[in-house]
């Protein structure tokens, strides 16, 4: 029970930290919490479901469609929504309204087009569980876990090996000397939102097998924002470590004390962390300069 | 027995050291001028003076009180105001507001007096507006007392937040770059104005500019900064022929030749 | 005729609860996405108070309201206290928005879910209409005392509020439980037009209509966000659409307005005839800059 409850824990935990990835990657260079992110991650989850069921392509082919597609969709919102703010300079405050309301259209268009039907995703993980010290393990959890875990390890790599990588962590400490170093600043976050987005698509099609998919799905990541807000905003290991925690956290919550507090207790924990903790865990701490 | 000294104050940010060891003091009825290269410590050293960061060490003590610790409200109502670097009005307050603003903790009308707005609202909004209309004549912005404050030119944005910061009803006043961004002609206006307002309220003056004619012109006494220490202190004919300063602000080539 | 007076009354109660957000998002600064918390609380306190314990409707608002101000306090403390950025501040009022709606729906007093039906029918419109004036009117003249002032200035510029001897914990709180106990008030107007209440009905789509209202009606006027209130409950009225086609023009509008105009339909101005009449005449001085507040 326990080893079960450690592996669903950290299996969710894995699917917070793909969400939380884009989150923190937008935040780091951006300095505003993304809050369409969410409905990105959603759209992705349709694509890839109906890719996988209109079209009977294979499961692999499904993520790719996802991803390419969610990654596409960040990059219109960045450049219709966004852009025009971010050349303004205007307040960070204004770019989460937009964001705000970015998400709340494309949810709703969502609804008011699809409907509000519930798809799940054909079987695609083996039902049958593995046994494991006694323990059954659902092979899609186990999946989930080691796939978030290698395409994060995969961006970690990205952003240190290769010279865009660079450019981007650059940005992320100071974006005035970066563009004066020559860095082209708009195909730097168009870069970033692709790459938010690839990550939510990915997340969105682990997230529609496990909960199927429907129009407010992108409820769930709000999860993903907690997630990145424990581990310090803006921080890769950060979303990391803050999803696993959140994931654990939840899980057990849920399976030891009750499921209907296990939302309340996890955005009690934001409140808890943002008070006592404003940097998260692996965050920057960032005074306001005067 | 100096208004204001501070004693060892270091701060650092993350490992990285702002202002390290700084020692100085300022007298009742002096104006001392802060210079240094840009980035070396200046206004972090006026953001520990006002609260706005915590020294990491060392304390600061006003009028024998230790502020060190001290929130940046009630260091306000001790006694010390400031401007700051990058102008920060209230942007969309009106010029006469934004002094009324700081009027207000004048003001002894409760919330359900405002909320009903009875006569002693009135009373003392008029009362306030009027005390608002001093101050402004004072910098001379009494005929813009109705434009928005961000619609003002620069020059007297910085004589509004001037004012602003009289409002308070100071001993201290601390300065960031007051004539940074002016002409010359501007800056002999403001080297003036400082020295009314300084003369009409008894106010004790620290400055931080890089403008070294307005320097020399206010300030007797001079704390020359670099990489967050005190590099030397003294009048201002020590500092002009120091060595050391001349190296700091121009590099070593320059002072060797 | 029944059903123009019933959105007629829908809209005032909802004025209500913006213009008492528009105190807390559009002068001070803050975005919030849970005040149809505060408005639910204010529903099921006085709801159960004239349902269960006959107390008197006036009296019932207002013990709606004090309660939406006391809960509003359990969330401010911790939060304001702590300074927290503007997002961060948004996500804990959408935590906390949702914490409420799961108390509401597990307690046995709100009968869960299943929501709280035969309540009186006290809000007739022009109940609804003298509240409504009531609250602008209260609201003008908070903004233009010192408790309004010092929330602008801290809305401005936080850093140079504190150092014109601003408390900014103070001034937020303050924003906020007023907001909350308008909140609250429009709650309990709510409960006794509708006369049936659901936790249901209190969702961040309500806090998203609210606050929709006070951007695109302007960060800084009461008039505007009052007019935006409105024409939000009215338009699709009148149109006959679709909730949620509601929801996807809202978002629209959010994302419009705020690429477009950001200060919203009105800006930093109050709706008057002076200040209609000025448009007409394209008044010289506004291209000299602008007047202020």
């Amino acid at each position: 029970m326990f080893l079960q409850t450690l592996v669903t824990g950290l299996s969710i935990g894995g699917i917070y930290a793909l969400m939380a990835v884009g989150y923190s990657l937008v935040f780091s260079i951006l300095n505003f919490s993304n809050f369409a992110h969410g409905t990105i991650i959603m759209l992705g989850a349709y694509i890839g479901y109906f890719i996988i069921s209109s079209f009977n392509l294979s499961f692999p082919l499904s993520l790719i469609g996802a991803v390419l597609g969610a990654a596409l969709l960040a990059l219109l919102n960045v450049e219709l929504a966004y852009s025009p703010l971010i050349n303004r300079r205007s307040p960070s405050l204004y770019l989460m309204i937009t964001a705000m309301g970015v998400s709340i259209f494309l949810e709703n268009m969502v609804y008011v087009t699809l409907g509000s039907h519930f798809y799940a995703f054909p079987e695609i993980f083996k039902q049958s569980n593995l046994k494991f010290f006694g323990s059954d393990i659902s092979p899609l959890d186990l999946s989930a876990l080691v796939f978030s875990l290698v395409s994060i390890y995969a961006l970690h790599l990205f952003l240190i090996k290769t010279k865009l990588g660079t450019a981007i962590r650059a940005a992320s400490y100071d974006m005035t000397t970066a563009s004066l170093n020559g860095v082209n600043m708009t195909r730097l976050i168009g870069i970033v939102f692709l790459l938010a987005g690839a990550f939510g698509g990915l997340a969105g099609v682990f997230l529609g097998i496990k909960y199927m998919v429907y129009p407010t799905m992108g409820w769930i990541t709000n999860k993903a924002y907690i997630a990145a807000v424990i581990g310090g905003l803006g921080s890769l290991p950060g979303a990391v470590i803050g999803g696993l925690i959140l994931g654990l956290l939840e899980t057990f919550v849920s399976v030891y004390i009750s499921s209907t507090i296990r939302d309340v207790f996890s955005f009690s924990m934001v409140i808890i962390f943002l008070v006592i903790l404003p940097a998260g865990l692996m965050g920057r701490h960032l005074e306001e300069k005067v | 027995m100096p208004l204001l000294e501070l004693k060892n104050v270091t701060k650092t940010f993350g490992g990285i050291v702002a202002v390290k060891d700084v020692s100085y003091y300022i007298k009742q009825d002096e104006i001392i001028g802060l210079i240094g290269p840009n980035g070396a410590g200046k206004t972090t050293i006026f953001n520990l003076i006002t609260g706005v960061y915590k020294a990491t060490e060392g304390n600061i003590t006003f009028q024998d009180r230790d502020i060190t610790d001290a929130n940046p409200v009630s260091i306000v109502k001790n006694g010390i105001a400031r401007t700051f670097q990058n102008i920060r009005l209230f942007n969309k307050l009106s010029v006469i507001e934004n002094i009324r603003t700081v009027l207000y903790r004048e003001a002894d009308y409760n919330l359900g007096n405002a909320l009903i707005r009875s006569s002693k609202v009135t009373r003392i909004e008029k009362k306030l507006y009027d005390k608002s209309l001093e101050y402004l004549e004072v910098v001379g912005l009494i005929d813009y007392i109705n434009n928005r404050a961000d619609s003002l030119p620069y020059g007297l944005q910085r004589k509004l937040e001037i004012a602003r910061a009289l409002a308070l009803d100071p001993k201290l006043l601390l300065l960031d770059e007051p004539a940074a961004g002016m002409n010359p002609d501007e800056c002999i206006d403001l080297v003036e104005l400082i020295m009314k307002i300084k003369r009409t309220y008894n106010l004790t003056i620290m400055l931080i500019e890089h403008h070294m004619d307005v320097v020399m012109e206010l300030c007797p006494r001079i704390v020359v900064i670099n990489f967050g220490q005190v590099l030397m202190e003294g009048s201002k004919l020590d500092v002009q022929n120091d060595p050391r300063v001349l190296r700091a602000y121009l590099g070593e080539e320059y002072a060797n030749a | 005729m029944d059903y123009i007076y019933g959105v007629m009354a829908v809209i005032c109660i909802e004025i209500v609860a913006t213009v008492g957000l528009s105190v807390f998002t559009g002068f001070t600064g803050l975005f919030s996405l849970g005040h149809a918390a505060f408005m639910a609380i204010g529903a099921y306190t006085s709801a159960i108070l004239t349902y269960f314990y006959h107390v008197p409707f006036v009296l019932a608002l207002l013990l709606g309201m004090v309660m939406a101000g006391l809960v509003s306090l359990i969330l401010g403390f911790p939060t304001l206290r702590a300074k927290l950025r503007g997002d961060y501040f948004a996500i804990a009022t959408l935590g906390f928005g949702e914490a409420v709606r799961v108390i509401l729906e597990n307690l046995s007093i709100t009968q869960g879910a299943r929501g709280l039906p035969g309540i009186k029918h006290f809000t007739t419109l022009p109940v609804a209409f003298i509240f409504a004036v009531l609250v602008v009117w209260l609201t003008k003249n908070f903004i233009w005392s010192k408790f309004g002032r010092n929330a602008i200035a801290v809305r401005e510029d936080s850093v140079a509020a504190e150092m014109a001897g601003i408390d900014l914990f103070k001034v937020r709180m303050l924003s906020l439980v007023y907001s909350a106990m308008c909140g609250g008030l429009a709650g309990g107007l709510f409960a006794h037009y509708l006369n049936f209440i659901q936790p249901v009905m209190f969702t961040s789509i309500l806090s998203t209509q609210l606050t929709s209202a006070v951007v695109a009606g302007g960060m800084g006027s009461i008039t505007g966000p009052v007019l935006a209130i409105a024409l939000f409950i009215a338009v699709p009225e009148v149109l006959r659409v679709a909730n949620m086609w509601r929801l996807v023009a809202y978002g629209l509008i959010l994302v419009l307005i705020m690429v477009f105009r950001p200060s919203g339909i009105m800006g930093y101005h109050e709706l008057s005839f002076e200040w209609i009449s000025k448009i007409f005449k394209k008044n010289t001085r506004n291209k000299a800059g602008g007047k202020g507040i």
